[in-house]
């Protein structure tokens, strides 16, 4: 098994301990940070998300290893070049006003960064105003809007009627998600893309920046 | 049990509910006692009719902290959660009622307890025999002296509920696997399935309970939070524990445990769960034919808006008694709709008892 191989093992599995080291050995062996980072790490957290999504694992073995692959980008950090080397874009994510909850939008949060993606983590009950604040960066590509619950739907439709008056909505994609969230519901309120799931929220949102 | 056939005349109101609001339903002219018919069947016995939770009386006193905190107060008094739910829980751990959603959360993001492998610096446990327990039976006389319907109590925030309380929700299921921390979990678990049988126990002398549910969330909207193994690791021994000691009160232990966990009902077995009512979206007539003689799968009608035309409402309510007929289940909440429990009741005693 090459080095490069064996970070993947090791962050598939969450061992958020052996990862740093195993980046280090890799790096002294000469393999290129780029490739450890695609190959060891984001290519292994996809191999992650699709297990997830065939409940052959669940959310804590993906927490651990999007822990993992964290500690692992870390040791990787000063080797890379330049951010451009570790980020396809940044993405904006929260729960709207009046929810609380908050594992499925930090899920997608842990899947987006382990799909290459800068994260701003807004929190939960997040005004809709706070929303179009952070989507007006200019480096914003996707804005995630969360809702747990039937009762704060109506606070996700007001959210993304805000995002898509914005002057520079053609330069992010609004995607939303949730337990009663449907892509009817979605297409209805204005949204680009509704996913089931963490997994294939990262996997929708890398195409929409990279095709 | 003496095969009593349905007669129209039990749909007659003997009497009017108890109390008002949720904890009342009229009572109607059956042959034994909904209490009676409901322990017939957790006895083991072919009830006369399919068991419904409107058969149970479930009384969640102010007396439990928990009960303010998540705004689920049920009983004689006149508590308004839009008034007085919210605050510290048993624990001391705050919750912020939601008036919209009608229940309490504990806002993610300042845990009480920062780090769980040193959670016995943060934690102090109840002392709840200073509770206030012969007050709150008082005020509960009419209720607990009551032999119409099966008298239960809910205890909120299980095992797995009360971790995710302590440390916020990532927190919580990292520390199920995480080796690290999975010994500090494994003694927090072990304190707990040492206090919920000395609560359950206060209820048993001061109410007279016969079943316990016990809140312990497991699964979201598409699956379990936690594998199967995990479970069975770290949450099932600690469980039986507890439902051992229930037992042994003689008190019968339901579970209540949302999410599509369907691929954890072997854990609640392994426990000694006797019943289970899952949210609709689990498989219900496959775990009832899978699982039906090692615990009680409970089955929900299914949700009908108030204007649904009353053929539909009957034709409902007849295949729904139909599927679960051949089973041990027991029906959930009849939602929303005046009449259904009626319908359910005559279709269920004649599909069991024949009619006059």
């Amino acid at each position: 098994m090459s080095k490069i191989e064996e970070i993947a093992s090791a962050v598939e599995r969450g061992k958020a301990k052996l990862v740093p080291g195993l980046v280090e050995e890799a790096l002294a062996e000469g393999n290129d940070p780029v490739e450890i980072l695609n190959k060891g790490m984001i290519d292994a957290m996809s191999a992650v998300g699709e297990k997830f999504q065939k409940n052959e694992i669940f959310v804590p073995e993906m927490l651990v290893a999007a822990r993992a692959m964290k500690k692992g980008v870390e040791a990787l950090k000063p080797h890379l070049g330049s951010a451009e080397d570790i980020s396809i874009g940044k993405a904006v994510v929260g729960t709207v006003a009046g929810d609380l909850h908050d594992i499925g939008k930090n899920l997608v949060c842990l899947m987006l960064e382990s799909a290459g993606f800068e994260v701003q983590d807004l929190g939960v009950d997040v005004p809709k105003e706070r929303f179009a604040e952070a989507a007006a960066d200019p480096a914003v590509k996707i804005v995630g809007v969360s809702a747990l619950l039937t009762t704060t739907m109506p606070a996700m439709r007001d959210t993304v009627a805000l995002l898509n008056e914005m002057p520079n909505r053609a330069d992010f994609k609004v995607m939303v998600g949730g337990a009663p969230i449907t892509a009817e519901f979605a297409a209805e309120i204005g949204a680009d893309a509704y996913t089931t799931d963490a997994a294939s929220c990262a996997s929708v949102a890398k195409s929409f920046v990279v095709g | 049990m003496e095969r009593i056939p349905f007669r129209k005349e039990e749909l007659e109101i003997k009497a009017p509910p108890f109390v008002k609001g949720r904890l009342g339903v009229p009572i109607l002219n059956t042959p034994i006692t909904p209490r009676e018919n409901f322990l017939a069947f957790l006895g083991g016995e072919e009830p006369l009719w399919m068991p419904f939770f409107t058969d149970t009386l479930s009384i969640t006193p102010a007396v439990v902290p928990d009960n303010i905190s998540r705004g689920f107060v049920f009983d004689a008094s006149d508590f308004d959660p839009n008034r007085s739910a919210g605050g510290p829980d048993m624990f001391g751990v705050e919750w912020e009622w939601v008036p919209s959603v009608g229940g309490s959360m504990v806002r993610p993001g300042s845990p009480k307890v920062p780090d769980i492998t040193e959670w016995e610096s943060y934690i102090t446990f109840p002392d709840i025999d200073s509770w206030n327990w012969a007050g709150s039976a008082e005020i509960n006389r009419k209720l607990i002296d009551q032999k119409e319907f099966l008298l239960g109590t809910t205890i909120l925030n299980g095992l797995f509920e009360r971790l995710i309380s302590f440390c916020d929700m990532d927190e919580a299921l990292i520390a199920m696997i995480d080796e690290d921390e999975q010994e500090a979990v494994h003694r927090l678990f072990s304190r707990l399935a040492d206090l919920y049988p000395r609560l359950i126990r206060k209820f048993k002398d001061y109410f007279g309970i016969e079943i316990v549910t016990f809140h312990d969330d497991w699964g979201s909207q598409r699956a379990p939070l936690l594998s199967l193994d995990t479970v069975e690791e770290m949450i099932v021994p600690y469980l039986k524990r507890i439902v051992d000691s229930t037992h042994e009160m003689g008190i019968y232990f339901e579970l209540h445990s949302c999410g599509k966990n369907e691929m954890l009902v072997p854990a609640m077995i392994d426990a000694g769960v006797d019943l289970w009512n899952g949210q609709p979206m689990n498989d219900k007539e496959m775990l009832a034919k899978k699982y039906g003689d090692r615990i009680i799968i409970g089955a929900d009608p299914p949700a009908m808006a108030p204007d649904t035309p009353k053929e539909e409402i009957e034709r409902n309510c007849r295949e729904f008694i139909e599927t679960f007929n051949p089973y041990r289940s027991y029906g959930g909440r009849v939602r929303g709709l005046p009449g259904a429990r009626e319908l359910l009741y005559e279709y269920s005693r004649a599909a069991k008892c024949g009619r006059a």
